[in-house]
């Protein structure tokens, strides 16, 4: 749930905006990380493991425990903690290794 | 890009450390990942206890004030840039995440900070779990309700501002857990909440979320739904630069666990390089601009902006300022660390 009303810091959410999760529109407010847009939309699952496939969120919030890795347009492993939210972002689970040797591949 | 000193990290530290040696007319640069400088202090919105020099003021109104007090002075700035590693000429590699480039410092100053340590259970990876600094941020920064029913997972001031955060945007608390009784009262005071002492949560289970926990307690088992369980393991040093710059480190639990040996100056076995804040032990917020102030003095002198005689006279007042305002257990063992200086556990830990 957004908070609109902060009890200390006052208003902020001002800003409405779209951004699609595998292709559904959810309400999301300019400023938001992309993670805490979505923890807003009650989505907490942002991808699963390699090994064991096992969900995984937000955890630490600050950019370091790479839990919250997802595709954000096209870019995969995104830590969308630290991200923020843009209108018309296209955001999906993060559910595999990145295809980081691509180009050299396939160049 | 060039420098007189380089700091690392745009917390509270690192801003006050800028400040202190950019006024003796040194050229100072500061590089940090996130985009805008003040570190965690922006979503802190509780009231910090400060060094006599400061009023009282939370944490976002510090970041602001320290931010601003830099304007007009030799400061130049790399937001959203992150030190990767070192150069064998001894530069500092850093990256946007697109190039990378390097840049020359006569002394640099690790002001990395502390990360939020886990309290591992069966199932502590499932969405939900999180730790107590993520729900602080979610609420003050993203300006969203992280869930609607929480148990609080440790007990310190910390977890208690962040608990009083939570009731005012109507989180129901749900639970307390800790693992030890603590000596005194709890720093949850009288918020009449459930407080299980003694106790551990033993499982969480859920189906792609947090759904229900076990806890283990003195009087047998219970379980509980609550929809985040927010930890607060405390925090460590933050140390990739540490490692990346070959610093020698030693092991201080008071302090936060491993961290770089340093001296009287905050001079860590590289003479080059000087640390400050969390990075020199996790303590409060004065100790964090204290301990900037003070490797900022040590920089200054050796860089001969500030005079030796007056050096230490600064220096002398800050230790003092630093016995009275840090917790007594964590500047014994900050002077334990000082002593261990010249036989650290762990060097040459850089594979080249």
């Amino acid at each position: 749930m957004h908070i609109k009303e902060h009890p200390i810091l006052g208003e902020q959410l001002n800003k409405p905006i779209t951004i699609y999760l595998n292709e559904q529109p959810l309400e999301a407010y300019d400023n938001q990380s992309i993670a805490g847009a979505l923890m807003a939309n009650n989505v907490k699952k942002l991808g699963q493991s390699r090994k064991l496939v096992q969900a995984r969120g937000m955890f630490c919030s600050k950019g370091r425990c790479c839990s919250c890795y997802m595709t954000v347009d096209g870019e995969d492993h995104v830590k969308t903690c630290m991200r923020k939210v843009r209108d018309g972002m296209k955001i999906s689970e993060g559910l595999e290794d990145p295809e980081l040797r691509r180009d050299i591949d396939e160049g | 890009m060039k420098a007189d000193v380089l700091i690392i990290g745009a917390g509270p530290a690192g801003l006050t450390a800028a400040y202190e040696v950019a006024k003796t007319g040194l050229c100072v640069l500061i590089i940090d990942e996130h985009q805008q400088a003040g570190g965690q202090l922006w979503q802190q919105s509780q009231i910090l206890a400060l060094p006599d020099i400061f009023p009282n003021m939370r944490g976002f109104e510090l970041a602001q004030f320290l931010v601003e007090r830099l304007e007009g002075l030799a400061v130049e700035w790399l937001l959203g840039h992150r030190v990767i590693g070192v150069y064998e000429d001894g530069q500092i590699g850093v990256t946007n995440d697109k190039d990378v480039f390097p840049v020359f410092a006569e002394k640099i100053i690790i002001a990395t900070g502390a990360a939020e340590n886990a309290i591992p259970f069966p199932k502590w990876t499932l969405p939900g779990v999180m730790t107590i600094g993520a729900a602080q941020s979610v609420v003050n920064r993203d300006r969203v309700k992280p869930g609607s029913s929480a148990v609080i997972y440790g007990d310190n001031s910390f977890a208690s501002d962040v608990c009083e955060l939570l009731l005012s945007v109507e989180v129901n608390i749900v639970a307390i857990v800790k693992q030890n009784k603590q000596l005194g009262n709890s720093t949850f005071g009288d918020m009449n909440i459930p407080l299980y002492e003694n106790s551990s949560i033993i499982e969480a289970r859920g189906n792609g979320k947090l759904e229900e926990i076990d806890i283990q307690t003195p009087h047998g088992m219970i379980t509980l739904k609550p929809d985040i369980v927010l930890i607060d393991g405390g925090q460590s040093p933050i140390l990739d630069i540490v490692y990346q710059l070959d610093c020698a480190l030693r092991y201080q639990a008071e302090l936060g666990g491993w961290l770089p040996v340093y001296n009287h100056q905050l001079q860590t076995s590289k003479d080059h390089v000087y640390v400050t804040g969390n990075a020199t032990g996790v303590s409060n917020h004065s100790a964090l601009i204290l301990t900037g102030m003070l490797a900022a003095a040590s920089v200054c002198e050796a860089l001969q902006s500030l005079p030796p005689e007056e050096t230490e006279v600064v220096r002398n007042s800050l230790y003092s300022k630093l016995e009275n305002e840090e917790e007594s257990d964590t500047f014994s063992a900050r002077k334990e660390h000082i002593k261990q200086f010249s036989t650290p556990q762990l060097k040459d830990q850089f594979i080249s």
